[in-house]
């Protein structure tokens, strides 16, 4: 098995981020498992914990060993703090920040055997908080607190790190325009403006980001959180 | 200590002891009346005695309860100006052995707590255009710390929420957080009594529920502060 490739599981895979990070990895020889939520022979509800230890598991059943995880999913929804239904507001916390815990305690064991790594995509919102944005901020921002507490438990064995993103041009941006009222260039050129290399992110740019914290050349990184944002927040 | 004006409400959860409890006695010093909420009434009836206050009995967790004593406080003690989200419970439990119950009381009590106060407050807050709200987050949110996942993303997590509710209700109201390092409550570890542990803070010694009750209070009433994170930590922790 030694001389296998390494496996990287990346959960919410058919996403426009997610899709590049599989890119990335592949291109950098790793077998990569693709999570979704819908459909495909690692599909989950993450929220579940059942069900994020069950993907964990047929994953390694699978590919026999674990090396990478990282943890992209992320469920959004936008309403004020009084008005958003809450449910709704559950449902995005469990599905980010809960299933990021159930996920990484359910491989822990397995990156541990491999000297593995978790890179957790968190978001400059959960960095900066975002106005009508509570449910998802809070479960990036605990996402953060995640890494930093895992980083320090799972050490020597297992490197935990975090991606906090800008903007990145993603199907999701038409979900940020419809929402805004805005044409999807309008949506760009708004947030390119706020941002002082003015334009938003590709989705290589980030997962360059991701495989590099899953790769060798990132062996002293752990408990770290990079913000490949544009310049957009300088404070830290 | 500057006196408020107008007599106002301010609401406290977990102020049965520890910080709630010295945030409580600050705040009665300041003039405010004080509504004392914890999931131990009769810890509450203490502490509301003793400030001249008010108790409640709620689990902040719940979202039907905590609504409900606003809705009494607001009824019966008057306008809330301050609402402190404090409420929290500390456990140390290593990964493999945090049960799903356990991650979703972490997650429940002290986001949850916090989300249900603010969704509550906010509304009557709103309607009067004046509110501060100030969520206890903790030391640990900003560093981490090993076998405490499940508190210390909880924490972490409620730095999130206060930064993102400090944008969308400015100029209304104020939201910030504090982020207290070792302090002497009930519910330090004994582990982090010792000397060894007490030599690694910078400051020599554990803070006093008091001096972080000040520094919330502090923050409550700063009328140019939103969306801050404080922390009193001793040196703990230092960005």
């Amino acid at each position: 098995m030694n001389d296998a490739a390494p496996v990287a599981l990346v959960t919410g895979a058919a996403g426009g981020l997610g899709r590049a990070i599989v890119a990335a990895l592949e291109t950098d020889r790793m077998s990569v498992a693709g999570g979704t939520h819908h459909g495909g022979a690692f599909a989950a509800d993450l929220s579940d914990p059942g069900q994020a230890r069950d993907l964990i598991e047929r994953v390694v059943a699978r590919y026999g060993r674990l090396d990478v995880l990282v943890v992209n999913h992320a469920a959004m929804t936008m309403a004020p703090i009084d008005e958003h239904p809450v449910d709704d507001w559950w449902r995005v916390v469990d599905t980010n920040l809960s299933g990021a815990f159930y996920l990484a305690q359910a491989a822990a064991p397995h990156l541990a055997r491999a000297a593995g790594a978790i890179v957790f995509i968190s978001s400059e919102w959960g960095v900066t908080g975002w106005p009508e944005a509570s449910a998802y901020a809070a479960s990036k921002a605990g996402i953060i607190g995640l890494t930093k507490a895992l980083a320090l438990e799972l050490a020597p064995d297992v490197r935990v790190n975090a991606v906090a993103p800008g903007i990145i041009d993603t199907p999701q941006l038409e979900v940020d325009a419809a929402a805004a009222g805005l044409s999807l260039e309008e949506m760009k050129a708004t947030y390119a403006a706020e941002t002082p290399l003015r334009r938003i992110a590709t989705p290589g740019e980030i997962a360059a980001t991701v495989s590099f914290l899953a790769s060798p050349g990132a062996s002293f990184y752990t408990g770290q959180v990079l913000r490949p944002n544009g310049g957009v927040t300088t404070a830290s | 200590m500057e006196r408020v004006i107008e007599p106002s409400v301010a609401l406290v959860t977990g102020a049965a002891s520890g910080i709630g409890r010295a945030t409580a006695h600050r705040l009665a010093e300041a003039g405010y009346v004080v509504a004392v909420i914890d999931i131990d009434g009769r810890g509450a009836e203490a502490v509301a005695r003793t400030v001249d206050g008010r108790a409640f009995t709620a689990d902040v967790a719940d979202t039907e309860a905590v609504t409900q004593v606003v809705h009494e406080i607001e009824t019966r003690l008057g306008p809330i100006g301050l609402a402190i989200s404090n409420a929290g419970v500390y456990d140390e439990v290593p990964l493999g052995s945090v049960t799903d119950e356990h991650w979703q009381r972490m997650l429940r009590v002290h986001l949850g707590g916090a989300f249900n106060v603010c969704r509550a407050v906010v509304p009557p807050m709103r309607r009067r255009s004046t509110g501060s709200i100030v969520l206890v987050s903790s030391e640990l949110a900003l560093a981490g710390s090993p076998r405490a996942s499940a508190y210390v993303a909880a924490k972490a997590a409620l730095l999130g929420l206060g930064r993102s509710l400090a944008r969308e209700l400015a100029p209304t109201i104020r939201v910030n957080v504090v982020a207290p390092g070792p302090v002497d409550t009930p519910l330090l570890l004994d582990r982090e009594r010792t000397p060894q542990a007490i030599g690694t803070i910078p400051m020599g010694r554990l803070g006093r529920p008091e001096e972080i009750g000040e520094a919330i209070v502090h923050l409550a009433i700063a009328q140019f502060t939103t969306g801050a994170v404080y922390s009193p930590n001793g040196g703990t922790v230092i960005q």
